[in-house]
């Protein structure tokens, strides 16, 4: 699956092997455990003893940690300026100059990021080690609807294009003088000749794409079947079920202590 | 629900991914380029526009869980519910008749942008604490240097920022409108209400 | 076995017909090609016949259109994909766009009718072979080129073991030989199927080799039906502007200068036209 636009790897592992929904089942309960559970660190808790063995079972520790640090690093850091020294209330901790960080910030910054810390991470993982086409081919086989998969996969199929595309008309743009950068009023001016043109392209092909997928029965009526069989192990439904008592578990524990 | 069906004929199916990608690819670079907009709504407001309000909405909630569920740019999954509503309002402004000339577009646009501010704020302030890493944390930053709590400050980056960026995002998708043939549009549900 | 009866049609919003009073009887397993200049009505006409006109495209339809013993307009969409296979121009815009690989491509078709598994994995083995793309099959199709990935629709189509094919200029991505190899498959098989195959195409050469039955088509109405070797080198085609195969151009011209006797019949093929020539040298 090279230039896909899902960063799905294949990988010969346990966690790849398991059924999609399970690993559905699974982002959704650490989803629910990563908002709901109380505690400063907690978060920071489950990706060391959730996230991280896991991506090591799914054999992808490299990738996850490859594609997490860029999107939270500089999270942690605006919220940290945002909520530690820019908010002008609180107890001063700390002062270098003008700046100080203050107690309640410093706290709010500490919980923030390992929030988001947790979510991105969950997200990352479960684009690393699930196939979107599986994934959505289960779905439609437990009543979701036929159009509903056909739009999600297409779409990943498509973003990887019309990124190129979007890349190769700023690319033509710059050539042409198009400035990106300086005044507010240049860039606004520059996104016009960008957007409309690979709009109206990409739009001229529906009509026939629809007739296309027409002319392969798309809307015929009855069952599909699948050329791709899914394998699920008998002790994962069982599983997933344990796996969700996790939720009303960790609305408890926040109810409770928080 | 005949309507609903209506909404979603095969051609409506085949825009959307369209749309979705559209979305992704404009809303994603000017996210690198670190622009003060957003621009990642307007295959979602095109599609509302033209298919419906179940439509447009349907193409906005998939667009972010898609951006966030692939790991392109997870900040955006929990906001899904607000390009749903985007989505939605899209379609029934056109349904009002409200997309039909330019400057009709553009306060549809600042309406829509003040209502999806209104609803981005209390998802940005729990789930990010005010902060997503986009250009527009400067802004929050600021509202905070004056005192603001979270919520307030991130509705007013929200307030300042989503307005203009959705009345760009309405004008833009009316010109695109205006600039497609009859034929083609004639194949939506709601194509020909814009003239 | 295809008839149109009468039939006249119109693109919705448009004033011009697309389609003109046009009457003709196609027998099963025949190898029709239908001619004609650009806008003359022949992708109209494949529309027509795969049901895609009115279902898909509605405007105005009279007169009557029946395939495989079925009248399009009475049927549902549903029914008439599964008897008429469409293989279209633009092969970038026929892959699904939901398939990882080509094996999975091939079978998209087979999956929304249904078809066993087991079974489904037969048709597509058969298909691929058949079109050359066996050893792509674990390829994405958004690697393919556009010959690549004209096989690959041709090779989807087949699989759903249509009783008649219409292709729409199918060699304007393929090099010469990929052509060959394709018309020549689809022959093979319209001949031991029984299969009606209608070719829409404007490479005469290709016409003239391949098909039984030649329909010349301008403004939507039928002006000239014959074997090839007859329409293809009569005036109707320079008339309607078109075109005409190299080898009646080259023999038009000789002719013209005096040095192809005026009784001489055309040649419409390379054979034809090496034996008429040599035959006429002084």
């Amino acid at each position: 699956m090279s230039e896909q636009f899902s960063i799905f790897q294949s990988r010969p592992s346990r966690l790849h092997a398991l059924h999609p929904v399970t690993k559905l089942v699974l982002t959704f309960c650490l989803l629910a455990a990563a908002l709901l559970l109380p505690g400063l660190w907690t978060n920071y808790l489950l990706f060391a003893l959730a996230i991280l063995p896991l991506a090591t079972l799914g054999q992808v520790t490299g990738p996850l940690l490859r594609a997490v640090w860029p999107t939270v690093l500089p999270f942690a850091i605006s919220v940290f300026l945002i909520q530690g020294i820019i908010y002008p209330h609180g107890t001063p901790l700390f002062s270098l100059g003008p700046l100080t960080l203050k107690r309640e910030g410093l706290l709010l910054a500490i919980s923030g990021t390992g929030r988001i810390l947790m979510v991105v991470s969950n997200f990352i993982l479960f684009a690393l080690i699930t196939r979107p086409d599986t994934l959505m081919l289960s779905l439609v086989q437990r009543g979701v609807p036929g159009g509903l998969a056909y739009i999600v996969v297409a779409s990943i199929q498509l973003v990887p294009r019309f990124r190129a595309r979007a890349a190769a008309i700023l690319d033509a743009q710059h050539a042409r003088g198009l400035e990106t950068t300086g005044s507010l009023r240049r860039r606004l001016s520059a996104i016009v000749p960008l957007v409309v043109p690979l709009i109206l392209s990409s739009l001229v092909d529906v009509e026939e794409r629809a007739l296309a997928i027409e002319a392969r029965a798309f809307n015929h009526p009855g069952p599909k079947t699948s050329l791709i069989e899914i394998t699920e192990a008998g002790w994962e439904r069982p599983a997933r079920w344990l796996l969700l008592l996790t939720v009303p578990v960790s609305l408890g524990l926040r109810l409770w202590l928080g | 629900m005949n309507s609903l069906r209506k909404e979603f004929n095969t051609t409506t199916l085949v825009l959307i991914p369209v749309a979705i990608a559209i979305n992704i690819a404009i809303g994603h670079t000017i996210y690198i380029l670190k622009l003060p907009f957003y621009l990642d709504s307007i295959g979602t407001i095109l599609v509302g526009v033209l298919a419906g309000p179940w439509a447009g909405a349907l193409t906005g909630l998939l667009s972010n869980l898609i951006w966030g569920f692939t790991g392109l740019n997870p900040a955006y999954a929990p906001f899904a519910a607000v390009a749903a509503v985007i989505g939605m309002l899209a379609g029934l402004a056109a349904q009002a008749g409200w997309v039909s000339s330019w400057w009709k577009a553009l306060i549809t646009g600042l309406v829509v942008g003040v209502i999806s501010a209104a609803v981005s704020a209390p998802i940005s302030a729990y789930v990010f604490g005010g902060v997503t890493g986009s250009g527009n944390d400067a802004l929050v930053a600021m509202f905070r240097s004056f005192g603001a709590s979270v919520l307030p400050a991130s509705f007013a980056q929200g307030a300042l920022t989503d307005p203009v960026d959705k009345a760009i995002s309405f004008v833009l998708v009316w010109l695109i409108i205006m600039a497609l043939p009859m034929r083609f549009r004639a194949r939506f549900p709601q194509g020909q209400m814009q003239t | 076995m295809l008839t149109l009866d009468h039939v006249t049609y119109r693109y919705p919003n448009t004033e011009r017909p697309a389609l003109r009073d046009l009457s003709l009887t196609i027998p099963a397993g025949q190898f029709c090609a239908v001619v004609g200049a650009n806008g003359a009505g022949k992708s109209t006409l494949a529309y027509t016949l795969a049901g895609f006109v009115p279902h898909f495209y509605h405007g105005t339809l009279t007169g009557a259109v029946t395939v495989a013993g079925l009248n399009t307009a009475s049927v549902t969409l549903a029914d008439l994909v599964r008897r008429v296979g469409l293989v279209f121009q633009n092969p970038y815009n026929q892959i699904s766009g939901t398939k990882f690989t080509v094996r999975e491509e091939v079978a998209f078709g087979l999956e929304n009718l249904g078809v066993p598994r087991a079974e489904m994995l037969e048709r597509i083995a058969a298909t691929m072979q058949l079109t050359g793309i066996a050893a792509l099959a674990e390829r994405s199709p958004l690697t393919l080129s556009g010959g690549q990935m004209q096989r690959v629709a041709l090779a989807s189509v087949l699989a759903m073991q249509p009783q008649v094919l219409v292709l729409d200029e199918p060699a304007s991505q393929l090099d010469p030989i990929g052509t060959r190899e394709v018309l020549a498959a689809v022959q093979a098989l319209a001949a031991s199927r029984r299969i009606t195959v209608v070719l829409i195409e404007h490479k005469l050469e290709w016409v003239a080799a391949f098909a039984d039955r030649v329909l010349v088509l301008a403004d939507g109405a039928l002006v000239a039906d014959g074997p090839p070797a007859e329409v293809l080198a009569s005036d109707v085609l320079l008339t309607h502007a078109a075109g005409q195969t190299r080898y009646t151009q080259a023999a038009r011209l000789a002719r013209a200068q005096g040095g192809w006797p005026a009784n001489q019949p055309l040649p419409v093929t390379l054979p034809q036209a090496v034996a008429a020539f040599q035959a006429a040298r002084p």
